[in-house]
């Protein structure tokens, strides 16, 4: 399962699995955030393609207000995927 | 051990399920884990979104031999489509050239020790291997 809502210190918390069953979820939260926003991936276990997609769509649509997503608590499997998709160079990524 | 699974992204918490046990009988964990899970979904959901005409389950493989774990997904009835083939993704480019989609081969195609793929007489098959010390 998956789970996305803003957490005590105003960031986005991600739990679960955000996978291409998940991933319509997750899209209709990100299409409501309109500023810089901080996703807090500590209880996130795995994301997939399809979880990297909405998270690019929502940083191009971010890109065109002056805005951005910044990603921490990343895990080393998700860096790797994160890194293995060219994603460390268009979103900040702190690891855990 | 081979399990059929209906051809719908809904199946893949029990594809998940399917493989987890079997992993987990064999102490595979960490990143191989997670590279066995990410092929699954990545080649299965590929599969239900390039024929969405085909109502057939797709027959999804795990095995352990050795130090590797075998994962090999069969589906019948469908064209060809070669996963090993070269993916055109830049990987480098700025953000406003970057466009969702096409990622998901790519990946799979860098994670994997080997990828393979076999198409006889409208049975389309992949088999992808990871070791399990990574």
């Amino acid at each position: 399962m998956f789970d996305i809502q803003y957490g005590d210190k105003g960031m986005i918390v991600c739990t679960g699995r955000l996978d291409a069953a998940q991933c319509q979820k997750g899209q209709v939260f990100l299409d409501e955030v309109m500023e810089s926003s901080t996703l807090d991936f500590d209880s996130l276990e795995y994301i997939s393609s399809a979880g990297l997609g909405i998270l690019l769509k929502t940083q191009k649509r971010l890109a065109q207000r002056g805005a951005a997503l910044k990603i921490v608590n990343v895990n080393k499997h998700m860096h790797d995927v994160f890194r293995y998709s060219g994603f460390h160079a268009i979103f900040d990524i702190e690891a855990k | 051990m081979e399990k059929a699974f209906a051809r719908s992204n809904d199946s893949l918490s029990a594809i998940y399920e399917f493989a987890q046990e079997i992993l987990a009988t064999n102490s595979v964990g960490g990143a191989a884990c997670y590279s066995v899970h990410l092929a699954l979904e990545e080649l299965f959901v590929n599969m239900v979104k390039y024929n969405p005409n085909v109502s057939s389950d797709i027959e999804v493989n795990v095995d352990v031999i050795d130090d590797k774990v075998k994962v090999t997904l069969t589906e019948y009835g469908v064209p060809k489509f070669d996963v090993t083939a070269p993916r055109d993704v830049d990987i480098e480019a700025p953000l406003a050239e970057r466009t969702p989609g096409g990622l998901g081969v790519y990946l799979i195609q860098n994670l994997a020790d080997s990828l393979e793929y076999e198409y006889v007489g409208g049975r389309s098959r992949v088999i992808f291997t990871k070791k399990t010390e990574v």
